[in-house]
């Protein structure tokens, strides 16, 4: 009796918030196809064309509208979120691991690194700015300050992923290991590290993304040369045209061909996962 | 048995975990190419001397020799003390052939493939498991994992190998074979086995000797028949789980308890007074019998259990206690006991053990 009224209105309140979660990228989508060079941003849609997309890879005629200047700016972001999702992956595991031992500190060390996901990125950008060009007297740069500011942000969330992951790992095929006269780093990396690798993928996952469209850090924190975000940011302030939309199309299912390369390499490491999880039951 | 110099020794070893004494001062040692059977009721700090002894844990005080040298700072990898679990360790990410090459493959001197593939393959064929090299540890029974655990352990030609609890996560059936077996795979070899266990039928069925432990305290080390027909502590006897145990007081040469009093030759050494006495040497009599052996336990019928080749009867005392009577079928037919019936239990007072504080002094 209950569900025959609890379950429309759960089935409503379901397609509503997959209507906002989707509802902006899929007005985005259909706009991109706007007819070109004269459609503007909104509707109606004069007639559907691939004008924005040819616009974006500069195959149309030239016009008044200027090609979007982000062709540098993508390698930027690219490199950068590729650089901090390795520093902070391998940052995360190392902290993740070192908390598998109560040390002394442990409560406040815990909260430093949390804090970083924790502070508002605006003073965390303007703060790494001030520190660079007024305390070290150094150059702002994606590649330097922007780096940092983005390690620190991303690095909390890698160590709480390893977090949870090591929590759960069953410690006695390391001790296992040992006995056998395995060295402790070879241990690691012939047992330990293979079974945790679906955690250390979904951190890799989660600090690539997270740089990749940071802004707030990144807007006092890069210096001259700009990141992608902050590139896109900075056509907003001149005229909109769809070509922001069609971008937007392409660097969205570029964020799926990556979840989805996660979500196979997760796969192929789910099976051991599973056997895992397997020795934990007879234990 | 042969005595010969201990290969590996504890000296005075504590372990605390915070206000917890997990190991409280322990010295032992245990003699070369034996099977050593730990036994101790739970929290008697046995995984935790396993630990220590692996080294996975180090003792608070106290050193551990093994082979003649001091180990007690050296790191579990360079021990070379093989390790047995309860829940088996395997390695998921490995087959079985993998899963026994690990330590030949992996440690610090280099081992040629040819002789790891012949090692492997004669550890694999010794517990019998050959043909199951290319399986993961998934698609084998538990059975097999602790073979397999073993198999990986041995592989290394450890001198010592701990094993912890190993039977305890296997079915009846299963253990009873692994008993036999795992004696069996160590008399082949030249190696000691300290196995640790709750189960005194374990304990006394496996160890050339037994090491029983309580509160974090080796109590008590002897061949098993020794310790079965002697425990030196009521604490022992009661482990054991073979004994009847009355309080009461000890005084003036006879022991004063349920049973009413009787004569006591011999006293060892305890925290209180208690009278032992096993249950296949207790015997039922009718109420009004006149040829008692010993005292007259006057009890209420409760039930019985078969047991294959024994019965064992249960009764309660006047105050609540239960009381167990382990009749052997070899001796003979069982009596016929109705439930709710009393009856009077008796012994000979010179099988039973005593022990009292009197003794201590």
């Amino acid at each position: 009796m209950e569900s025959k009224i609890l379950k429309p209105i759960l089935a409503v309140y379901v397609g509503l918030f997959i209507l906002f979660l989707y509802g902006p990228f899929i007005v985005l989508s259909i706009l991109s196809f706007q007819q070109g060079p004269e459609g503007g941003p909104q509707f109606p849609i004069i007639e559907w064309s691939t004008y924005w997309y040819q616009h974006l890879f500069g195959l149309t005629p030239p016009s008044r509208i200027a090609p979007l200047p982000v062709g540098e700016a993508l390698v930027r972001s690219l490199t950068l979120a590729f650089m901090t999702m390795v520093t902070a992956t391998v940052l995360g595991v190392m902290a993740a691991q070192a908390f598998r031992k109560r040390f002394r500190g442990a409560g406040v060390v815990f909260y430093l690194i949390v804090l970083g996901m924790m502070v508002p990125g605006v003073l965390t950008g303007l703060g790494t700015s001030l520190l660079a060009n007024n305390v070290v007297g150094i150059e702002r740069h994606w590649w330097s300050t922007a780096f940092l500011a983005h390690v620190v942000y991303t690095f909390p969330f890698a160590f709480l992923v390893m977090l949870a992951i090591l929590n759960r790992f069953d410690g006695s095929v390391e001790e296992a290991s040992w006995s056998l006269g395995v060295s402790p780093i070879t241990t690691f990396r012939k047992v330990t590290f293979p079974l945790i690798f679906p955690g250390v993928l979904s951190a890799m996952l989660f600090a690539f993304t997270l740089s990749f469209d940071e802004f707030p850090r990144t807007l006092f924190a890069s210096g001259r040369d700009q990141t992608l975000p902050l590139a896109i940011y900075g056509t907003f302030s001149v005229e909109i045209h769809p070509n922001i939309f069609a971008f937007g199309v392409m660097t969205t299912l570029f964020s799926f061909a990556l979840l989805a390369v996660y979500g196979i390499l997760m796969g192929l490491s789910v099976r051991r996962a599973k056997k895992m999880a397997m020795q934990e039951d007879i234990a | 048995m042969t005595q010969s110099d201990p290969i590996f020794r504890l000296e005075g070893v504590t372990r605390r975990y915070g206000n917890l004494t997990a190991l409280d001062g322990i010295d032992f040692g245990a003699e070369d190419n034996s099977y050593i059977a730990l036994l101790g009721p739970s929290g008697s700090g046995k995984t935790s001397l396993l630990r220590v002894i692996a080294g996975f844990e180090a003792p608070d005080t106290g050193r551990i020799w093994f082979q003649g040298r001091d180990i007690t700072d050296l790191p579990a990898h360079e021990r070379g003390i093989g390790f047995v679990f309860q829940n088996f360790a395997l390695f998921p990410h490995l087959t079985i052939f993998e899963n026994v090459a690990f330590g030949l493959r992996n440690g610090a001197t280099k081992v040629p493939d040819a002789e790891i593939t012949d090692r492997v393959r004669a550890s694999i064929d010794m517990v019998g498991l050959a043909g199951l090299e290319d399986r993961n540890p998934d698609q084998i029974s538990g059975g097999q994992k602790q073979r397999v655990a073993l198999a990986r352990s041995l592989v290394m030609q450890p001198k010592l190998v701990l094993l912890d609890e190993p039977l305890g996560a296997l079915d009846a059936n299963l253990r009873e074979r692994m008993q036999t077996e795992l004696r069996t795979i160590r008399e082949r070899l030249d190696v000691t086995f300290l196995h640790v266990t709750g189960s005194e039928t374990e304990a006394l069925a496996m160890g050339d000797r037994v090491a029983v432990l309580d509160a974090g305290r080796i109590v008590q080390y002897d061949t098993p028949d020794a310790i079965y027909d002697r425990p030196i502590i009521s604490d022992v006897a009661l482990f054991l789980n073979r004994f009847n145990l009355f309080e009461g007081t000890l005084k003036d040469g006879s022991f004063h308890g349920a049973f009413g009093a009787a004569p006591v030759s011999s006293v060892r050494a305890n925290d209180s007074d208690v009278y032992a006495i096993r249950y296949d040497r207790t015997r039922i009599f009718d109420t009004d019998a006149s040829d008692l052996p010993g005292p007259a336990l006057p009890v209420r019928y409760l039930a019985s259990e078969y047991l294959g080749s024994s019965i064992i009867f249960l009764f309660e005392t006047a105050d609540h206690k239960t009381v167990e009577v382990d009749h052997h079928l070899s001796l003979g037919e069982p009596r016929d006991l109705s439930v709710g019936q009393n009856y009077i239990l008796s012994w000979d007072p010179a099988q039973a053990i005593v022990f009292g504080k009197e003794a201590a002094q």
